[in-house]
């Protein structure tokens, strides 16, 4: 017995005896096995450029439910796709703000960080990580107006919490100089087959980020025709996308997983069990690819059982019974589903908007090219870029010049004609479709007046901050300087610092 | 009272009159020799007594070898073998309850008057015999400063427990859980948020109600500080039952039934139908677009078209919730066999509880095996204790959002359709003849509620086992060693479905995961007891104790199956597989010193050090992984030490101070990558791991509280009074603190904040009335806390806020505000004029204001009534239970706005409302729904009669004649009545979640009342 009474001091001894060591080994338990401590950059700039491409969530709400909606792309009947008719849901509106800031910026800074400090990477990742940037801040600004930008995204790098919002004058002057510092440091080197985009094709990059300048600079020439001109003049001298095989979209997947899914597709897609039925092609798309013969309504829209046929925006299920062109959300056109599925690309930019502005540039005299040749380019790949939708849905380029001679380039009417070829190129890039169409005034749409739409029955000029910001002191601020009101449903009807039209 | 018992006295004696019976008289007194009055005296194994007359004597018949058991409140009870005597003298000896034993930190048993803390206690029965499927809301209305909410999330929810105040900006606010000496894992498994989703339960629901035997609430730091950084919130101590000494094996069978039906708070307008602007739909693709909306015309009965194309009559439809709900039941059969000897006791027990839910299709079935088993030999003992427990859950019900969550749409269809017209085949509820949804309306996310109860599944099957093993050992008088393992490990398996052929996601979506939970403790402890002299005692303890958990999960999911309604993992298009892991440690050494003078002066100090992992840098940095707390108390028995009045029987004031602390989770403090191994297109993708900032120089949080209280007994222990004061400040919070999304991440870990809770709890027993056959027991328990949050992100007072939740309008937040009580409800007002009318914009519709704080979610102050009455065999409680000082956000209002639901939206549909015309009046009510929230936010205060028990001892003539020993019968019931609420269409206790978040609701469980029976024997 006294020899199992030594033997249970000892044990209880030892176990009291483990605590002089206190906190042995706790570095090691407290580290995550699951996780990496370092990245390689390629994996996080493939991981950026697919959350680029967005969610279903925010290509869902501010894509589509808002933007194929306001610029009448689109059109939908059900009460929810308040786009249609300018009423307001606080989180629709505000989709694309919630999610990129956690979704791409935080990446892209920890990314851009990581590069900078030159420890691993090269020159070229950085110049293709600072163009990526630009990619997703213009697209924030040009929705929401002045936005976080110099602070956005540095919480773990910077320790900045509540990050101040920049006005959208000095975010255009400082993407369009980054943009020029990064078209700058592409060389050798880049991310190679981890840019799912161009495959680390550094030529393809340059003409990327030359026709972002193009883009980003057209947009100011309401505001500031002068900066406008310089930096379109620019971009157009350093070489912009000509061809299709320029063009700059994401390809997807259907799964495994559901970021390797379009997010439209995610909306749109029934065949692979994605349910909203909701939206049609408007009657405004319809009518004017119908009165110009355009080849492209086969291409955008599956003929309703009385032949093509576009659902005027605006009407709801009891509207809809005395609309003469049809009285049953099955007698309009469905948006083709060979373009809008999970395993379709997401398109930033095309040969053809880089086309088309530089014409634009030339009607303005910004620039020696000729307008007319440039127009007929822009509107040639843009009958073309769809075929990187499916390999059927082919034009024909006999079928293309037909179109370009019963839709002649007028120069009188050059600014309308680009502005409505612009249109429809960034069909299904629904953010820039709207953009320009604030920008520039084409096509002039005919705004619809739903009861209770807050925009006073016209366009919507953007789209309201998430309403959890009210009360932060950078968003208040930033709501005093753009003359917001508390009341988030009248952001809508306030137009952004570019627009000025 | 006397002519009372003069009047009972003799008919009982009529009653107990039989063969071999005696007489026998006496007298009581006290130990000095004064006569004891209304001296309970009961004839051993009967229901057969008296009590002693205003002399002190009293007359009884009795059996030949009765045995008499004297008791009186405040003194021992004495057993006197009666014999041959028939006259008795028996003097009682004065102080027991004084020397009563209470179960206190680490299951040290220590006398009541020693102790420098409130705590607060209940018997097991308490929640034993009207039952809660989770034993936590049984606690309702029954502890001072112990504030349960009860959520609306159905039988297999969690409960939330607070005790004396949120005192945490994030993580836990609720208190350890300790069962016969060791924690148990409570964490919420997951629970319901802005997007919908489920209550997976917590641990405390594994804890099987008939084998307590009584539960301890340590209130404050001091009671808990050797538990150190657990004590934060306070600890609940669970002590199971044990086999008590009697004759041979004893078995105990205790069934109990409830039956809970709808509390329907549903009143909802009935004279408009669905449509829109004023107008009945005329086409199927009309009604179809207009399925959730009741702006219609006014019910005429006329054939209008409905969803499915069929016409019915324009008028009111009936009762949707009492047809969609059933009304839930629950068995709950326990058999346990126990018994004890002269060096061991045993106990075995099994119960089974069946529930079925209210909720079509939703049931829960729990069976829990438990052991206590001990044995002495010579100066060792030996103990294991344990529970293991199979539970399986089908169909836990959705909440909050629309996707899948059958309340949502049960709640809100227009008056004019009848929810059994969404049946579809009723051969598999709310489905098409193709067996994919039945869609009522156009939006795809508003799940038909059939397809929602029946063709969903969310459930989970939990198998758990937890208890400990204890070995000790008397190394010399005085001088003990004890050491203990307890394990407290789970596996659960969940599986949730949305089926094929539903609307929003029509080829459907799988998930199923099994996740392991482990904690293990390891304690060891040596204590000494001496009484130095006469007047002077020492109690002294000093351990160690090893803390290692772990949480581990393997799951597969994805969507799109590919052999129709075939729902398995296997057959999933797209499929992906998560895991995750974490573990953590803690290691402790404890001290405890008690010093006790004269048996009326007693000292206690504590102190503990933990170490943490979770606070230690990955990389080696330097980081403050330890913290020490510290623990002093003071209690004086003023009627041990000073000359008192002889009213008083017990008179003890206290004084403690203590400091505790809390930790984090474990991978806080570095900034890591996810990798997606799967990738895309060949790539390999990684991103930031990080939701949340990493925070740099984190500590462990503070926690300091100052306990002032007494504690007298007067009038014989009829009047006992139990009253404490304390305030109690946090410091360093560890708080992941929502920040701007624009900074890349949602939140931040950060040690910020002051919060402090200042309150009193009072514990009030009076007995008006006490006689032999009949008692009467009040018990009060009050408690009012002032919670304050002082100051968030820095250490100033400037308005600064912090966003703990989020309702699914968006538009309702749940933030923390500086200089306001935790849980503040946040809405958007109405924007008004100077002269405070409503401003209407040009379109004649309000305009949303600023975003300020209501109230606070969390009621201040709380107050449970009990009143018990005993009548021979017979006893019948009553509970009430109130609470005030809080607010709930009516997002079922809020809804019933947008669709035309509400009573209120009828005003203005025939004439308009100013501008608006009566065809867009849905415009004016739509603007409020979702704009304004000041509109919804209801004042929670309430007062409810939570629970009636009625119950009856056979007596032992009727058990004489019956194969027991004895036996019971119970009525109960519970939530019976809702006495006074200000909240329309849902009850005040409807919140979703038992996160810290509270005061939103959203479409939940209906509150249900409860009937049952309880039927206890042994044999």
């Amino acid at each position: 017995m006294k020899l199992t009474i030594y033997k249970i001091v000892i044990l209880l001894g030892a176990m009291l005896l483990f605590q002089t060591s206190c906190d042995d080994n706790f570095a090691e338990i407290n580290t995550n096995p699951q996780v990496a401590i370092n990245i390689d950059p390629g994996f996080q700039f493939s991981w950026v450029q697919l959350r680029t491409s967005g969610g279903r969530y925010e290509n869902w709400r501010a894509g589509l439910i808002y933007s194929s909606m306001m610029n009448q792309h689109m059109a939908a009947l059900c009460g929810y796709w308040n786009g249609d008719k300018y009423t307001f849901n606080g989180g629709y509106n505000s989709s694309l703000f919630d999610q990129a800031y956690r979704e791409q910026v935080k990446d892209m800074q920890d990314l851009i960080n990581t590069l900078e400090q030159g420890e691993v990477g090269d020159q070229t990742m950085l110049g293709m990580a600072r163009i990526w940037r630009v990619v997703i801040f213009h697209r924030l600004t040009d929705l929401y107006g002045d936005v976080p930008y110099s602070e956005a995204g540095l919480g773990a790098i910077a320790g900045i919490d509540f990050p101040k919002y920049d006005t959208q004058a000095f975010i255009y002057a400082d993407m369009l100089s980054e943009l020029e510092a990064a078209i700058g440091q592409l060389g050798s080197g880049g991310f190679g087959s981890a840019d799912l985009m161009f495959g680390g094709d550094v030529a393809k990059w340059k003409k990327f980020g030359n026709s972002l300048m193009l883009r980003l600079g057209m947009r100011l020439s309401e505001v500031d025709a002068g900066t406008a001109q310089t930096f379109v003049s620019k971009a157009i001298a350093g070489g912009i996308m000509t061809d299709n095989s320029d063009d700059a979209f994401l390809e997807h997947t259907n799964g495994p997983e559901g970021i390797n899914r379009n997010g439209i597709g995610e909306v749109l897609d029934k065949a692979n069990g994605f349910g909203d039925d909701c939206p049609r092609l408007s009657a405004t798309l319809v009518n004017g690819l119908q009165a110009s013969g355009d080849p492209r309504l086969d291409i955008f829209g599956i003929p309703a059982a009385g032949g093509h046929n576009g659902l005027p925006n605006g009407l709801d299920a009891t509207t809809i019974q005395d609309n003469p062109t049809g009285t049953d959300i099955n007698d309009f056109d469905r948006i083709n589903p060979l373009l809008v599925t999970v395993s379709t690309p997401m398109m930033f930019m095309t040969s053809a908007e880089a086309q088309l502005l530089a014409a634009e540039a030339a009607v303005r005299g910004w620039t020696s090219g000729d307008a007319a040749s440039l127009y007929n380019k822009g509107v040639t790949n843009a009958m073309k870029q769809w075929q990187h939708y499916d390999a059927s849905l082919v034009i024909e380029d006999a079928t293309i010049d037909a179109y370009l001679a019963a839709n002649a380039f007028d120069a009188a009417n050059g600014l309308e004609q680009i502005g409505w070829e612009y249109w429809l190129a960034t069909f299904l890039n629904e953010y820039e479709a709207f953009a320009n169409l604030r920008r520039s005034g084409f096509p002039a749409l005919t705004p619809v007046n739903y009861p209770g739409n807050v925009t006073n029955g016209q366009i919507p000029k953007r789209l309201a901050y998430p309403s959890g910001e009210s009360g932060r002191a950078p968003f208040e601020a930033a709501k005093s300087a753009q003359g917001l009101s508390n009341d988030f449903s009248t952001y809508m009807a306030v137009p952004v610092w570019w627009d000025v039209n | 009272m006397k002519k009372l018992s003069q009047l009972i006295i003799p008919l009982l004696f009529l009653a107990s009159t039989a063969i071999g019976q005696k007489n026998i008289s006496g007298i009581v007194n006290t130990s000095e020799g004064d006569p004891l009055i209304g001296v309970n005296i009961i004839e051993k194994g009967t229901s057969n007594g008296t009590i002693t007359d205003l002399d002190g004597t009293f007359e009884l018949t009795i059996g030949d070898d009765g045995v008499l058991v004297f008791s009186y409140s405040g003194y021992e009870n004495q057993e006197i073998i009666v014999g041959n005597q028939t006259y008795l003298d028996v003097a009682l000896i004065a102080g027991a309850y004084l020397d009563e034993v209470v179960v206190t930190a680490l299951n040290i048993g220590r006398k009541k008057r020693a102790l420098a803390y409130a705590v607060g206690e209940l018997d097991g029965s308490s929640v034993a015999t009207a039952k809660e499927v989770n034993i936590g809301n049984a606690l309702a209305g029954k502890v001072a400063g112990v504030n349960v909410s009860n959520p609306a999330t159905g039988a297999g929810g969690s409960s939330r427990i607070v005790i004396r105040g949120n005192s945490n900006i994030s993580g836990n606010n609720q208190p350890l859980i300790v069962v016969d000496g060791v924690p148990i894992n409570n964490d919420n498994l997951g629970s319901a948020g802005m997007w919908g989703g489920q209550d997976w339960g917590d641990g405390l629901s594994s804890v099987n109600a008939d084998d307590v035997e009584s539960m301890t609430v340590l209130k404050g730091n001091t009671a808990g500080a050797l538990y150190g950084y657990r004590a934060d919130n306070g600890v609940i101590l669970i002590t199971t039952k044990k086999g008590k000494k009697g004759e041979g094996i004893s078995v105990e069978l205790n069934s109990n039934f409830q039956s809970e039906t709808i509390i329907d708070n549903y009143n909802f307008q009935q004279q408009y139908g669905h449509g829109l602007n004023g107008a009945k739909p005329t086409t199927e693709a009309e009604a179809f677009a207009q399925g959730l909306y009741s702006w219609g015309d006014a019910l005429d009965g006329s054939s209008v078209i409905q969803f499915d194309g069929q016409s019915r009559p324009y008028s009111y439809a009936g009762d949707n919730l009492g047809r969609f709900y059933s009304s839930g039941s629950t068995f709950t059969n326990s058999l346990a066999l126990s018994g004890a000897g002269e060096n061991h006791n045993f106990r075995f027990s099994f119960t089974n509880l069946d529930n079925k839910g209210i909720v079509p299709n939703s049931d829960l079935d729990r069976k829990t095996f438990s052991t206590n088993t001990n044995i002495t030999y010579g100066k060792f003992s030996a103990g294991i204790t344990g529970s293991f427990m199979i539970e399986a859950v089908n169909n836990r019900p959705r909440l909050s959002d629309s996707p899948g969550n059958a309340n949502y749409t049960a709640w809100s269809l227009p008056p004019s359709i009848n929810i059994d017209d969404l049946l579809g085949d009723p051969n598999k509820p709310g489905s098409n003849a193709d067996g994919t949804e039945f869609q009522f309306n156009d939006n795809v996310f508003v799940t038909n509620p059939w397809w929602a109860a029946h063709q969903f599944e969310g459930g989970n099957r939990k198998n758990r086992i937890f208890g400990n093993i204890s070995l000790g050992y008397e190394l010399i008088d005085g001088l003990s060693i004890n050491g203990k393992v307890g394990i407290d490990r789970f596996t659960e398996s969940r599986r949730t479905l949305t089926p094929y052929g539903t609307a929003f996601s029509t080829l459907g979506q799988l998930s199923e995961s099994n996740r392991n939970v482990q904690e293990v403790n390891l304690e060891a402890t040596i204590n000494y007891v001496k009484d130095i002299s006469e007047s002077f005692g020492i109690n002294l303890l000093v351990g160690g104790n090893q803390q290692k958990n772990s949480n581990d999960l393997l799951g597969g999911g994805g969507s799109n199956f590919n052999v129709p309604f075939l729902h398995t993992l296997r057959n999933l298009a797209n499929q992906s597989i998560s895991s995750g892991f974490s573990k953590f440690q803690v290691n402790s050494v404890f001290g405890q010193a008690e010093f006790s003078l004269n048996s009326a002066l007693y000292l206690t100090v504590t102190g503990r050090q933990d170490w943490f992992s979770t606070l230690t840098d990955p990389n080696g940095a330097e980081s403050k992984n330890s913290i020490f707390y510290p623990s002093v108390g003071l209690a004086y028995d003023l009627a041990n030490g000073l000359e008192l009045p002889a009213v008083v029987d017990f008179a003890k004031v206290r004084a403690s101070w203590a400091q505790v602390g809390g930790s984090t989770d474990p991978y806080q403090l570095g900034l890591t990558y996810g990798i997606f191994g799967q990738g895309h297109l060949g790539q390999a993708l990684g991103g930031v791991n990080n939701g949340s900032v990493p925070p740099i120089g984190l500590v462990p949080s503070s926690n300091t509280e100052l306990e002032l209280g007494f504690d007298v007994r007067l009038f014989k222990g009829r009047l006992h009074l139990d009253m404490a004061y304390y305030t109690r400040e946090t410091t360093d919070g560890i708080l992941s603190a929502s920040i701007s999304a624009a900074s890349g991440y949602g939140s931040k870990t950060v040690n910020v904040g002051k919060i402090t809770n200042k309150g009193v709890e009072a514990f009030i027993e009076i007995q008006p009335v006490r006689t032999s056959n009949f008692t009467w027991n009040i018990g009060l328990n009050f408690a009012q806390n002032t919670n304050n949050v002082e100051s968030l992100l820095t250490p100033e007072d400037d308005g600064e806020e912090i966003r703990l939740e989020e309702s699914r309008t968006r538009n309702a937040y749940i933030h923390l505000v500086e200089g306001l009580p935790f849980s503040q409800v946040m809405g958007f007002e109405y924007e008004r004029d100077g002269s405070g009318n409503i401003t209407l914009d040009e379109n004649g519709l309000p305009v949303q204001g600023a975003l300020r704080p209501f109230g606070t979610g969390v009621h201040p102050t709380t107050l449970g009534i009990n009143n018990s009455f005993n009548f021979g065999d017979f006893g019948a409680s009553f509970l009430i239970d109130i609470k005030r000082g809080a607010v709930i956000y009516n997002a079922t209002n809020a809804y019933g706005y947008f669709r035309g639901l509400h009573e209120e939206t009828l005003e203005g549909r025939e004439t308009g409302i100013g501008v608006v015309e009566a065809a867009n009046v849905e415009d004016y009510y739509q603007r409020i729904a979702f704009g304004i929230s000041e509109e919804f936010i209801d004042n929670a205060n309430f007062a409810k009669l939570r629970e009636i028990i009625v119950s009856y001892n056979f007596p032992k003539s009727l058990i004489d004649k019956l194969p027991f020993a004895s036996g019971s019968l119970s009525f109960a019931a519970r939530n019976l009545l809702v006495l006074s609420s200000n909240t329309t269409n849902i009850d005040p206790e409807s919140t979703y979640t038992t996160g810290n978040g509270q005061g939103l609701e959203m479409f939940g469980v209906p509150v249900t009342r409860n009937y049952g029976l309880n039927l206890q024997l042994k044999f």
